[in-house]
C-alpha cells in the first residue's frame, strides 16, 4: 500500500479548504451584501470553475504560474524556485478550482440570515465585523461547514487540473487520483483498487460525520 | 435651553413615493411621539432614516448638538454611532442566543459584575424572571416583545424608536401590554418615536401625535387635538374617530362611570374599573342630534349645545357642535336640511353610554 499519495492529497485538500475559509468568506460576504450593479460579473467569475473543463482551467493556471508570467516571475524572485510543478502551484490551482464550492454555500448561508438581525445588531452599536462574527457567522454555521466539506471533497478528487498544473511528481504533486490513473495505466489493478477503496471509505466517513452533525443540512448543492 | 432633536428630510424610492418628514422631539426626558397612519404611509421609513439604516436623499437630522445627517455636507452617521434603541416590528431577537444573551448582547464592554447588575435590572423591569436561559423560539409573543425591549434598554439609548411595538401580538395580550408599555415609557428618561396604525395605541401612548399618509406628515399636535380637530378631510378620514376629549371620573355606578368633561357630566360603560383620567372617544355616527333643549335622563347622555359648523361630505353632513367641548356628529344631508342645521342652531346631542370608548391616559 502506497500511502504517500494519500497523505499528499489529504494535505492538499486540507490546506485548500483552510485557505478557502479565509478567502471565500470575504468574497461571499461581499457577494451577499454588495449592491454594485455589475456584481453579476463577479458572481460569474466565481462560478466559472463549475462549468469550465478542468483542462481549460489547468491550462490557464499553468500559463499564469509559468516562468514567463508576472505571477510566476514574482513568486520565483520572492521564494527562489518556480511555482509551476510544485505543491504550492498545485495548491493555488486547487483553491481556484474549488472556489465556487466554498463561496456559494457561504453566500447562500449569509443571505438566508434575516437582515433585520444584522440591522438590529448595528443599531445596538455593534460594529459590522463584530456583527458578522457574533450574528451572521453563528447563524450560517451549517452553510459554512457545507462549504468546507464540499471544497475539501472536491479537492480530494481533482484530476485534470492536477495533471495540467502539477504534473506527476511523487511526494510533491502526485495525488491519489493521479496515482490510481498511473496504476491502471501500468495494468496494476490490485494497487489501483486498494487506493481507490481507501479514498472511497475516507470520503464516505467524512461526509457521514458532517451530515450527522448537521442533521437539518441535507442540501448537498445549495443554490441561491 | 432645553435640548432638542430635529429631523427634516426626504427619502426617495425608485418608482415609489417620496417620503418627507419634519419632526421635533425633546431630548433627555420621557416624551412619546406617535407616528400614526395607514400602512404604506412611510412611517417605518422615517424610523429607519433616524436609526441610520436608510440614507435620506436630502435633509438634516440633528440630535442635541450632534449632526446625524446633513446631506449638504455629506454627513451620515452610521447606526452604531447614534445610540438609538430600535424595536423591530417582529422584534428581531437573536435566535442562537438565550434571553440573557440577547439582553446583554450590546453591553459586552461592561465588566461582568456590572453586566450582571444591568441584566438583573432589565429582568426585573420587564418581568422576565425565570426566562433567562430560554431561547426566543421558546417564548410567547408578549415575552419576546419584552425581551426585545430589555435588549434595547439595557444599553441605555438616547432615543427609542418603536416600529408597531404591539402589532405582532394577539388581541388580549396587546390589550394588556399597551398599558404596561405606556408605564414603561413614562419611566424612561428619553424620547420615543413610536409607529402605529392603531388609534387606541396612539391615544394610549402619545404625548404628541403626527399623522402621516402618502409619505407626508399631515398634522402634528396633542392626541385630543389631532383626533378631535383634524386639520383637513384627509386627516379626519385617517384618524376615523371624530371626538376625543379628556375627562375625569367623578362617580361610578352599576358598571358605568360618570365623567366630568368641561363642566358637563357624561356616562360611559367602563370595562376595567381602574384609573381616573381617560380620553373619551365618540364616533360621529353615534351622535344623535335633536332641535332645542331636551329633558335629561340618567341612562343617556343629553348634551345641550350650539352648532358651529355644517360641512357636507358626500351623502352625509359633518356637524360640529359646541357643548362645552367640541363634539362632531354625522347626519344625513336630508336630516340636516329637515332640522335646518346651521351655525348658531341650538341642539341637543344624545350619545349612548356604550358608544363612548374609554382610553386610559
Amino acid at each position: 500500500m502506497n500511502w504517500a499519495p494519500i497523505v499528499l492529497t489529504l494535505k492538499l485538500a486540507g490546506l485548500t479548504a483552510l485557505i478557502l475559509v479565509a478567502v471565500g468568506m470575504p468574497i461571499a460576504y461581499w457577494l451577499t451584501y454588495s449592491r454594485w450593479r455589475w456584481k453579476f460579473l463577479a458572481e460569474s467569475v466565481v462560478a466559472l470553475p463549475l462549468v469550465l473543463p478542468p483542462t481549460v482551467l489547468g491550462f490557464y493556471v499553468l500559463v499564469a504560474v509559468g516562468p514567463k508570467s508576472p505571477l510566476g516571475q514574482g513568486y520565483q524572485a520572492l521564494v527562489g524556485h518556480p511555482l509551476a510543478f510544485t505543491f504550492e502551484g498545485l495548491l493555488f490551482a486547487s483553491v481556484l478550482y474549488s472556489l465556487p464550492f466554498a463561496v456559494q454555500p457561504f453566500a447562500s448561508a449569509f443571505g438566508s440570515v434575516d437582515p433585520k438581525l444584522v440591522e438590529a445588531s448595528w443599531t445596538l452599536g455593534i460594529s459590522r465585523l463584530a456583527t458578522f462574527l457574533r450574528v451572521t457567522l453563528p447563524l450560517s454555521a451549517a452553510g459554512v461547514v457545507t462549504g468546507v466539506v464540499l471544497s475539501f471533497a472536491h479537492t480530494m478528487g481533482e484530476f485534470g487540473v492536477v495533471l495540467m498544473v502539477g504534473g506527476n511528481i511523487p511526494g510533491v504533486t502526485r495525488t491519489v487520483s493521479i496515482d490510481i490513473y498511473d496504476e491502471v495505466q501500468a495494468l496494476n489493478y490490485a494497487g489501483a483498487a486498494e487506493t481507490a477503496l481507501v479514498l472511497l471509505i475516507f470520503s464516505f466517513v467524512v461526509l457521514s460525520v458532517v451530515y450527522a452533525l448537521n442533521r437539518n443540512m441535507w442540501v448537498v448543492w445549495p443554490m441561491r | 435651553m432645553a435640548d432638542e432633536m430635529t429631523a427634516d428630510f426626504e427619502k426617495r424610492y425608485n418608482g415609489g413615493p417620496t417620503i418627507r418628514a419634519a419632526l421635533g422631539l425633546p431630548v433627555g426626558r420621557s416624551h412619546v411621539t406617535v407616528l400614526f397612519g395607514p400602512s404604506g404611509a412611510g412611517k417605518t421609513t422615517v424610523l429607519r432614516c433616524l436609526a441610520g439604516l436608510e440614507r435620506p436623499e436630502r435633509g438634516r437630522v440633528r440630535f442635541a448638538s450632534e449632526t446625524w445627517v446633513d446631506t449638504d455636507v455629506g454627513v451620515m452617521a452610521p447606526p452604531q454611532a447614534r445610540g438609538v434603541g430600535y424595536l423591530f416590528q417582529d422584534y428581531a431577537l437573536f435566535p442562537h442566543l438565550t434571553v440573557a444573551g440577547n439582553i446583554t448582547y450590546a453591553i459586552h464592554d461592561l465588566d461582568s459584575r456590572e453586566r450582571r447588575v444591568r441584566l438583573d435590572e432589565m429582568i426585573r423591569l420587564l418581568r422576565l424572571e425565570g426566562l433567562e436561559d430560554r431561547r426566543p423560539a421558546q417564548l410567547s409573543g408578549g415575552q419576546q416583545q419584552r425581551v426585545a425591549l430589555a435588549r434595547v434598554l439595557a444599553r441605555r439609548p438616547r432615543l427609542l424608536l418603536l416600529d408597531e411595538p404591539l402589532s405582532a401580538l394577539d388581541a388580549p395580550t396587546r390589550e394588556q401590554l399597551r398599558g404596561e408599555l405606556r408605564a414603561l415609557l413614562r419611566g424612561q428618561r428619553m424620547p420615543t418615536l413610536c409607529v402605529t396604525h392603531d388609534w387606541v395605541e396612539a391615544l394610549t401612548l402619545a404625548d404628541q401625535v403626527a399623522v402621516m399618509a402618502g409619505g407626508r406628515i399631515l398634522q402634528t399636535g396633542s392626541p385630543d387635538s389631532v383626533f378631535s380637530r383634524p386639520a383637513n378631510a384627509e386627516v379626519a378620514a385617517i384618524v376615523g374617530v371624530e371626538t376625543v376629549t379628556a375627562g375625569k371620573v367623578v362617580g361610578r355606578q352599576d358598571g358605568l362611570a360618570a365623567f366630568d368633561v368641561a363642566g358637563k357630566q357624561l356616562w360611559a360603560v367602563e370595562a376595567s374599573g381602574k384609573g381616573e383620567e381617560f380620553y373619551l372617544c365618540i364616533r360621529a355616527e353615534d351622535v344623535i342630534l335633536e332641535i332645542g333643549a331636551q329633558p335629561s335622563s340618567s341612562a343617556r347622555n343629553h348634551l345641550a349645545g350650539r352648532v358651529t359648523d355644517v360641512r357636507p361630505a358626500g351623502p352625509v353632513s359633518r356637524v360640529a357642535v359646541d357643548c362645552g367641548f367640541a363634539l362632531t356628529a354625522l347626519v344625513t344631508r336630508q336630516a340636516a336640511q329637515d332640522l335646518d342645521l346651521k351655525p348658531g342652531t341650538l341642539v341637543t346631542a344624545t350619545v349612548k353610554a356604550s358608544a363612548i370608548h374609554l382610553i386610559p391616559r
